[in-house]
């Protein structure tokens, strides 16, 4: 388990990082989210070591980090970069060598990847002749090639189609199976929505949401919808609730948790005074919420 | 997406269900900057540039040795002509000019009249028309009296005129010449050896130039390359920014010095075939000085442009965080012209323009034993003071992805 508790981090004036904490947990997939400048990629820099910490401390199972602990972990930098000159395969041994393997472990691994990503037969081909997506998929090769005990990824999935999106997303899911963090950064939410376990929202340099996707949609009060026969002016009422808009027969109410039941009460209230054609609770998308947190 | 990916999966869930294979995961390599040494080596060495530039100052090496040793075997003939009474003069004349200048030799034809010596010459049957104008010999070529004959023939001309003027008026040349003569000498070394020297030490000079720039340039352009790829992050995850630039460092000079080697040596290969092989052991000792504080020298410089590469973000700032290194390159090229005297004597032992001007000392016979000797180890205190320095410049740089630094930006700058 990757533990980042209060990390903060200044740039002369400006506070690009401020008392960032939360964790990343084993067989989990972590998403980091939030927009341009919000602090993602210094965050994830400074747990890998790459930038000194102004203050707060980065763990790993319980105890401060190593460059030990960082060697084992599979990290992808933002930028997309390799030696543009080198061979793919070539340029893979040489990372593998660097983070300990030998230079025919590292090979057999490369082989397997790039064969998965149906590249195999582009192995010996200088980087700088493949297409954008394809050297994304080799600097992804080259964060999962040691089977390492965590992932920090910045950004994986930008640039990438939709089918390299799901091979990509089948990869980091076997790679939670073996019960390692995984923490990813991205843009796209819809994606984070459905490959993640648990969701980091950051604005501003701070933490405006932490939870499991479920948790951030019920972090607000319950929200229903009720469309009636009738008139629902009466709702506003109704103790217990809270009526968020009120249109004709169409209401928008909200449980204030004063009163446990409430909205069983107003089912019942409803269905007394005629008929109820629907009653709903409203669930908003990742989207609306991300918004919500980081306006 | 098709069978094929899920049959990939399966295979990898049927792993990861079975019991975990031994831990691959990876150890520090224990020595990484051998690992960044041997691909900085190969890039080299499946660089094209690389290995074209390097034939290329082989095979001009070679062909400069191959032409000097091909010219001083060469004699030159010429035909001269003359005509009536000048004939046994001009006979006289061609065997004097061999005994003056070996590789000279002349023909001498005769002609029956001088109108048709002049035509001789015009046709280009004879280089040189040889006659009495008025009291003086007179050589008259089409367009211009080859230098090689002229300067033969004057001497035989001066000397045999002196000769029999001498005789004329009742004494020897040795007589009229005595005491006439001013003899010039040098107290170290020898007269033709210093000229042959201060070449040598001039081609030696620009082969550190150009090597120190090639390299150099190349070696901080790899540098800011990484830094802009930001492969430099994750190889900087994986072993300390020190080992890195380790490797890089001592992969380029290796490369620096055997590439150097090879030139000087077919540099002295090729010499030992011309007339100057006699100074074969004292310039082979000076090549090895030169090649102790190429060594030396060489690490300086590319440690510093290492640093000139860590300070920028992008390609372009390149030209700018390397100006006061270029600068340093050019002042120590031009101090190879410029510096004479105590200058020359003074810098010397300064580092690092040591590197390249004590080696021409040396070349020239001027310097004592002594003195290369406190140069070099000069050398290398600087050079342990440069490679702390920039290891620390490089460390603190080499993530910040800022725009470029200033040195003193990037020696407080916090790590």
């Amino acid at each position: 388990m990757i533990e980042i508790q209060g990390l903060t981090r200044r740039f002369g004036d400006i506070t690009a990082v401020d008392d960032v904490s939360f964790s990343v947990h084993d067989g989990h997939m972590t998403g980091f989210v939030g927009g341009n400048g919000a602090g993602k990629t210094t965050t994830m820099r400074m747990a890998m070591g790459l930038l000194g910490i102004d203050a707060g401390r980065v763990l790993w199972n319980g105890r401060p980090i190593t460059d030990a602990d960082r060697r084992r972990t599979g990290y992808m930098p933002e930028e997309r970069g390799l030696y543009p000159k080198q061979k793919i395969v070539d340029q893979l041994t040489y990372l593998g060598e660097l983070s300990g393997m030998s230079a025919s472990t590292a090979r057999a691994a490369i082989m397997e990847h790039l064969e998965r990503f149906g590249l195999a037969d582009r192995a010996d081909d200088r980087v700088e002749k493949l297409s954008l997506g394809n050297q994304q998929r080799v600097q992804i090769i080259a964060a999962l090639m040691t089977q390492p005990d965590a992932l920090i990824l910045d950004e994986p999935f930008s640039g990438l189609d939709p089918t390299a999106v799901d091979s990509m997303a089948d990869l980091l899911r076997e790679h939670t199976a073996r019960g390692i963090p995984v923490l990813f950064s991205s843009h796209q939410l819809d994606l984070v929505e459905r490959l993640c376990d648990h969701l980091v929202v950051l604005a501003k340099g701070r933490v405006v949401a932490d939870g499991t996707v479920d948790q951030l949609r019920n972090r607000g009060p319950e929200r229903y919808r009720l469309v009636l026969g009738s008139d629902a002016g009466w709702v506003r009422d109704v103790p217990g609730i809270h009526a968020v808009d009120v249109d004709g027969a169409r209401a928008v109410i909200e449980l204030t948790g004063e009163l446990p039941g409430a909205d069983q009460a107003l089912l019942r209230a409803a269905m007394s005074r005629g008929e109820v054609k629907e009653f709903a609770r409203i669930i908003a998308p990742l989207s609306e919420i991300y918004r919500e947190v980081t306006a | 997406m098709s069978t094929q990916t899920n049959q990939t999966r399966d295979h990898t869930f049927s792993r990861s269900a079975t019991p975990p294979p031994a831990p691959t995961a990876p150890s520090a390599p224990r020595a990484a900057w051998a690992i960044v040494a041997k691909r900085e080596i190969l890039a080299k060495l499946f660089d094209k540039s690389f290995l074209i530039g390097t034939v290329l100052t082989v095979v001009i090496i070679a062909g400069f040795m191959v032409v000097q040793a091909f010219m001083q075997d060469r004699t030159q003939t010429y035909n001269l002509v003359a005509s009536g009474s000048d004939v046994s003069y001009a006979k006289t004349l061609g065997e004097l000019v061999t005994k003056v200048d070996d590789k000279v030799v002349v023909d001498v034809r005769s002609a029956a009249t001088a109108d048709a010596a002049r035509a001789e010459v015009l046709d280009g049957s004879a280089d040189a028309w040889l006659h009495k104008d008025g009291d003086d010999w007179t050589l008259t070529a089409a367009t211009e009296v080859p230098d090689g004959l002229n300067a033969a023939a004057s001497t035989v001309v001066r000397q045999s005129m002196i000769t029999s003027n001498a005789e004329k008026a009742g004494t020897t040349v040795a007589a009229i010449e005595q005491g006439a003569t001013l003899k010039s000498g040098i107290l170290k070394g020898d007269a033709d050896k210093q000229g042959f020297a201060k070449v040598m030490g001039f081609v030696l000079a620009f082969l550190f130039y150009m090597a120190s720039i090639a390299f150099g340039m190349q070696l901080a352009g790899s540098v800011v390359e990484e830094k802009a790829s930001r492969i430099v992050e994750i190889i900087a995850t994986k072993i300390p920014v020190r080992q890195l630039l380790i490797g890089k460092i001592l992969g380029n000079l290796l490369m620096a010095v055997a590439q150097m080697v090879l030139y000087t040596g077919i540099g002295l290969i090729g010499l030992s075939f011309t007339q100057y092989k006699s100074y074969l052991p004292s310039v082979g000792a000076g090549v090895g000085w030169f090649l102790a504080f190429f060594l030396v020298g060489f690490l300086v410089i590319a440690c510093a442009w290492a640093v000139a590469g860590a300070l920028a973000s992008r390609t372009e700032d390149l030209q700018q965080t390397a100006m006061p290194l270029t600068m340093l390159m050019m002042a120590m090229w031009f101090s190879v012209f410029l510096a004479k005297g105590v200058v020359l004597t003074v810098l010397s032992f300064v580092p690092p323009f040591s590197a390249i001007l004590m080696p021409i000392r040396i070349l020239e016979g001027t310097a004592a034993w002594w003195e290369p000797v406190v140069a070099l180890l000069l050398l290398i205190v600087l050079a342990g003071f440069i490679v702390r320095g920039a290891e620390r410049l490089y460390r603190r740089s080499l993530l910040q992805t800022q725009g470029k630094l200033s040195l003193k930006q990037a020696w407080s700058a916090p790590e």
